[in-house]
């Protein structure tokens, strides 16, 4: 794979079949000047991608149903929300209790009820949350990229001297981690693409710096005596070659990075006022990764996901404690999410950023999987809540849940999709699967959902066969 | 390219458009020859250059990167027939040989104007299949003692290099040890080498180095576990992804042959069941990717280059594979008869087992499962199958050439550039018993692989092989070598143990993974080997290789050499030669005197970076 490509080409091409090629992917030069034209439609630059890893259960978020309150002895077959409602700022939405900020915004977004979760024939959040990101269901004969990692191998960084993809706050140290990294992963684009990766936002800036222990002035001068012995070299005598050149080009884009005072800048949270890194501090590491995500959009970045991170059992793997963890977790997002809307439109830069807030699937108290693919239980429900433990949406739902999307191009006080208002409180009217979400983020950065490199000689597609369309009614 | 643009303002005009002909133009016998023998080199069968295809009616109408080829019915406005007629040596076509003579350009000219008749499901495109069969080649006479040099002789004589050249000492046996072991030569060892004055010296350390089977083991077992999806950590929920690491060393500790080495791969013995089993998730699958046919995928492609990838879905469209072969393959390894699907639906047939090539064996398809494994087992590995055979030795040369006689190496059903050569070394790996070190051997002691190095000139038409060519040490070589730099500030001699487990043994971790270290969830026969940017700000600003540095600029210090002994060293181990002048000024500078940690730290950083470093030459 050719890396000395600019990098702000808006398609790099590859037009021989060069030898990296014939192990990584090449776009077809007519998929790419197709790309080229569809460009010119797109309605955003950037994607911000707010994953509340482990499943959030829309019924006690944003698409409400009916409220009942907890008592000991209760039906949990009864219950279909465990908070109240509440007004939005869009006439006729409601939400639940505790998304008032977010609520607050709604005017200038878009809410899906109605994303519908593959059917796997069993629930695992990893291998749920590896198809929510590259549109393939493992295992597979290829590596399947992130959808962040399509976007910058087709886009691209804004700013050439910041990663285009970087993903904040998943770290892989639990059980499932091997299935985490597998999704994880530029795949057959070939790791120039891999996501950059930042786990503690507050100290993201570490990672943009030299290494511990090592002065500015010290790591500059290691930089420009490496040039000069280098330069010291007897008379090459393997003169210019294209390994050669492309270790120095990357050596000098890493360099670049490394002592940027603008990236620099970008990653230090430690610039912010007080009064913005509190507001987005409730939400701890997903707080203020929504508060990085802002500053690297400010910067340049093109595609960016933020996390507290997705661990068996904790925040959004709600299997107990429903209704209480519920409680926390939306004091953890209704803040930072709704100051991430308001602080990019104050700089101009929502109408061309997408920010979505997506889980791999929605929870119910009684049903696992959908009414029309049931799956193994994973959680006891007993047949009376004897405590606040059971009070809470504690398993696996596919058939119905929310996206919010904002900015970019996204309609303004717009609900997509219809669900029931009793149990299972599926899919009623227009479902949209993770391929079409794909496909429409796609739309929205001008890239068409038949976008495709060939790998093995074989095109590989942004979602399966390339055969999915975008929810155009999504985008004014 | 078809390319209409960077026309000179001094280029000469073109020829005139030619007369019309009124008369009926017949695809087969008017248009087919011309495009057949002036176009289809670069414009079909799979090539499209600058975009172009003409393997079928919709590609040649599509045009390329300059846009359509052709306007149906008119042909004066046609950018093709524009670049027949045009005489400017930047943009006509064909680019090389004689001009298309104007009673040609005519009928094409006629062709375009009549409406593009086209004979209905005609393709140029033809699938290759490549002969199974072993073929016996005589070795070539001449002078040459190794085969492989007997058998390149007329091929530098045809392409007019000189066969003599050879690389000097130092940086053959920098890359001996790296394509052998996996490890740098120390300077003792370099030196001991650069003195002998043996003629028979590069054999003898050819030998030894096969021969140190403990470190060639711990440096192939990184080849063979990303063939074989070895990890050494993942554990998908739901059972995928057995282990077969203590198998696989023993294995190449004691270079089992080839043929048995892969019979007990899909005929499994106590430890080496894990390439068959699969990688498997909880849930329901994709029956592409149900484990019977990820064993027949991964089986045709490590054992056999072959892609049945697409064919494991419907019949494929890159080569002549079916669906219902490839369920064949796959139900040797089902208990009972597979329900073939095509994209994942059912057709309502049934698969019955059989092998890829019915012509070198039969699997009896009402033998128990184990029994028809065993019998796949003995059809892949049977001397009538040359296959397995030719996929091997060719997978050895593209590691040790850095490109293969094939390319790539997992579609075997392409041309060779040296078709006796190839089927001479598959041959003859066969006579000597599978026996790996034995191919290894031959090609490492050819004059062959005693060439300079080569850049791989990407753009280049048809690959001409002119010796290795310049490859990028992988993870593990790198973080070998790195331990191996620290540990000679300690003792010259020539024990190879750094003291450390190998990477190649060690979990995949952060560093390994962006160096490109695969995980080994998918086949992979050939890593990404250029470098990329968050490599280098792995490289630059990471903790593990940071704290590396550290350690070693403190184990310099306390060597208690002065810093031009220093710096010698480390040239020499690192890069295998000494410093120039200029060169040894500037890193004593580093390092200061009396040398301090953090100089001899950034002087280790800056050797580990050096391209002469990475780069294998």
């Amino acid at each position: 794979m050719n890396t000395n490509i600019d990098r702000r080409d808006f398609i790099s091409t590859a037009s021989t079949a060069t030898l990296g090629a014939l192990a990584a992917g090449y776009p077809s030069t007519s998929a790419a000047a197709k790309a080229k034209e569809e460009s010119l439609n797109s309605t955003a630059d950037t994607v911000i991608v707010l994953w509340m890893a482990g499943g959030m259960a829309s019924t006690d978020t944003f698409d409400p149903k009916r409220y009942v309150p907890y008592e000991k002895g209760l039906d949990p077959k009864r219950v279909l929300s465990t908070f109240p409602s509440i007004d939005t700022a869009v006439d006729g939405l409601k939400f639940t209790e505790g998304l008032e900020k977010v609520g607050a915004v709604m005017d200038r977004g878009t809410l899906i009820k109605t994303y519908q979760a593959a059917d796997l024939g069993f629930i695992l959040h990893s291998r749920h949350q590896f198809h929510w990101h590259t549109a393939y269901e493992p295992p597979l004969t290829v590596a399947a990229p992130h959808i962040g990692s399509w976007v910058s191998r087709t886009l691209g960084p804004l700013n050439p001297d910041l990663p285009a993809f970087i993903d904040i706050g998943q770290t892989f140290d639990s059980g499932e981690k091997e299935s985490l990294k597998a999704f994880h992963t530029a795949g057959f684009l070939g790791s120039e693409f891999a996501p950059f990766f930042l786990v503690e936002p507050d100290q993201a800036v570490e990672a943009v710096k030299p290494p511990e222990g090592m002065s500015d002035v010290r790591f500059a001068k290691r930089y420009q005596e490496y040039k000069k012995l280098l330069a010291d070299s007897p008379v090459q005598q393997h003169g210019s070659e294209y390994q050669r050149e492309s270790l120095l080009k990357s050596m000098d884009n890493a360099n670049r990075l490394l002592s940027s005072p603008k990236a620099r800048k970008a990653f230090d949270l430690s610039q912010e006022s007080k009064e913005s890194y509190d507001t987005y501090k409730v939400g701890g590491r997903f707080g203020l990764g929504c508060l990085l995500a802002r500053r690297l959009t400010e910067a340049g970045a093109r595609f960016i996901e933020v996390t507290h991170g997705y661990y068996p059992f904790k925040y959004w793997d709600t299997h107990d404690n429903g209704h209480t963890r519920m409680k926390e977790l939306k004091a953890m997002i209704d803040a930072p999410i709704a100051q991430l809307v308001l602080d990019l439109e104050e700089r101009k830069l929502l109408d061309r950023t997408l920010i979505v807030v997506a889980s791999e699937f929605s929870r119910d108290m009684m049903m696992e999987g959908k009414p029309e693919k049931r799956v193994k239980d994973q959680v006891q429900v007993p047949p009376r809540i004897d405590g606040p433990q059971h009070y809470g949406m504690h398993r696996h739902f596919t058939g119905a849940g929310s996206v919010l999307l904002f900015g970019g191009g996204a309609k303004k006080g717009f609900v997509y999709g219809e669900t029931a208002d009793e149990r299972p409180c599926t899919t009623v009217k227009d479902p949209v699967s993770t391929q079409q979400l794909h496909a429409s983020i796609y739309h929205a950065l001008g890239i068409p959902h038949d976008h495709h490199y060939n790998v093995e000689q074989r095109p590989f597609y942004v979602t399966p066969d390339g055969v999915t369309e975008p929810v155009t009614d999504l985008f004014g | 390219m078809l390319s209409a643009s960077h026309a000179f303002a001094d280029a000469p005009p073109p020829r005139e458009m030619p007369d019309l002909i009124k008369e009926k133009i017949d695809f087969a016998t008017d248009i087919k020859p011309i495009l057949e023998n002036n176009c289809t080199k670069c414009h079909a069968n799979g090539k499209s250059k600058g975009g172009f295809s003409i393997d079928h009616l919709h590609s040649f109408e599509a045009g390329g990167d300059s846009g359509p080829a052709v306007a149906k019915g008119k042909a004066a406005a046609s950018l093709l027939v524009k670049l027949l007629l045009s005489n400017d040596p930047d943009e006509f076509m064909p680019p090389k040989g004689d001009r298309l003579p104007v009673k040609d350009i005519a009928l094409l000219s006629s062709w375009i104007e009549q409406g593009l008749q086209w004979e209905k499901g005609f393709t140029f495109s033809k699938f290759r299949n490549a002969p199974v069969a072993p073929r016996k080649v005589d070795l070539p006479q001449g002078p040459e003692k190794n085969p492989i040099d007997r058998h390149l002789a007329p091929y530098y004589k045809k392409h007019k290099l000189d066969p003599e050249v050879t690389v000097s000492d130092g940086v053959f046996a920098r890359r001996s040890f790296l394509d052998t072991i996996g490890l740098l030569p120390s300077s003792g060892e370099i030196k001991d080498y650069i003195e002998d004055k043996s003629s028979e010296k590069s054999k003898r350390l050819i030998s030894d180095l096969l021969g140190d089977n403990e470190n060639y083991a711990e440096h192939w077992i990184t080849f063979w576990n990303d063939c074989f999806r070895n990890s050494y950590t993942r554990q998908y929920h739901g059972g995928g992804g057995k282990k077969i690491t203590d198998w696989l060393k023993k294995s190449l500790i004691e270079n089992k042959p080839y043929d048995q080495f892969v019979r007990e791969l899909i005929n499994p013995i106590n430890g080496s069941d894990g390439f068959i089993k699969g990688v498997v998730w909880r849930g329901t699958v994709n029956a592409s990717q149900v484990a019977e046919m990820q064993a027949a995928q991964n089986v045709a492609q490590v054992f056999l280059g072959l892609n049945i990838k697409c064919a494991s879905c419907h019949d494929s469209f890159i080569n002549d594979w079916t669906l219902k072969q490839t369920y064949a393959l796959a139900s040797i390894f089902s208990d009972g008869p597979m329900d073939i699907h095509r994209c994942n639906k059912p057709t309502g047939e049934k698969a019955s087992p059989a092998f890829l090539y019915p012509e070198i064996g039969d699997i009896d398809n009402k033998a128990s499962r184990p029994e028809r494994v065993k019998q796949l087992s003995e059809i892949i590995t049977s001397p009538k199958n040359g296959r397995l055979a030719r996929t091997a030795v060719n997978r050895l040369w593209a590691i040790f050439f850095g490109r293969g006689l094939v390319e790539p190496v997992d579609e075997m059903d392409n041309p060779t550039w040296n078709q006796d050569l190839l089927d001479w070394l598959a041959v003859d790996f066969v006579d000597n018993g599978y026996d790996l070190k034995h191919t290894m051997k031959l090609i490492l002691t050819s004059k062959a692989y005693q060439r300079p190095s080569v850049a791989l000139d990407e753009e280049a038409e048809n690959y001409i092989f002119e010796g290795p060519v310049v490859r990028r040490m992988s993870a593990e070589q790198f973080l070998d070598s790195l331990d191996q730099i620290i540990l000679a500030a300690n003792t010259d001699a020539k024990d190879r143990d750094t003291g450390r487990k190998r990477a190649g043994l060690r979990n995949l971790d952060r560093l390994m993974r962006t160096l490109g270290r695969p995980k080994r969830d998918v086949v992979v026969t050939r890593r990404e080997s250029t470098a990329t940017t968050a490599q280098l700000i792995e490289l630059s600003n990471g903790k593990p290789l940071a704290d590396l540095m550290m350690r070693g600029g403190e184990v310099w210090v306390k060597s208690g050499q002065d810093s031009g002994l220093i710096v010698g060293s480390l040239f020499s181990s690192a890069l295998g030669r000494q410093p120039s002048d200029l060169e040894k000024k500037s890193a004593q500078n580093i390092i200061g005197d009396p040398v301090n940690a953090k100089g001899v730290e950034d002087l280790l950083w800056m050797l580990a970076m050096h391209p002469e470093f990475q780069l294998i030459h």
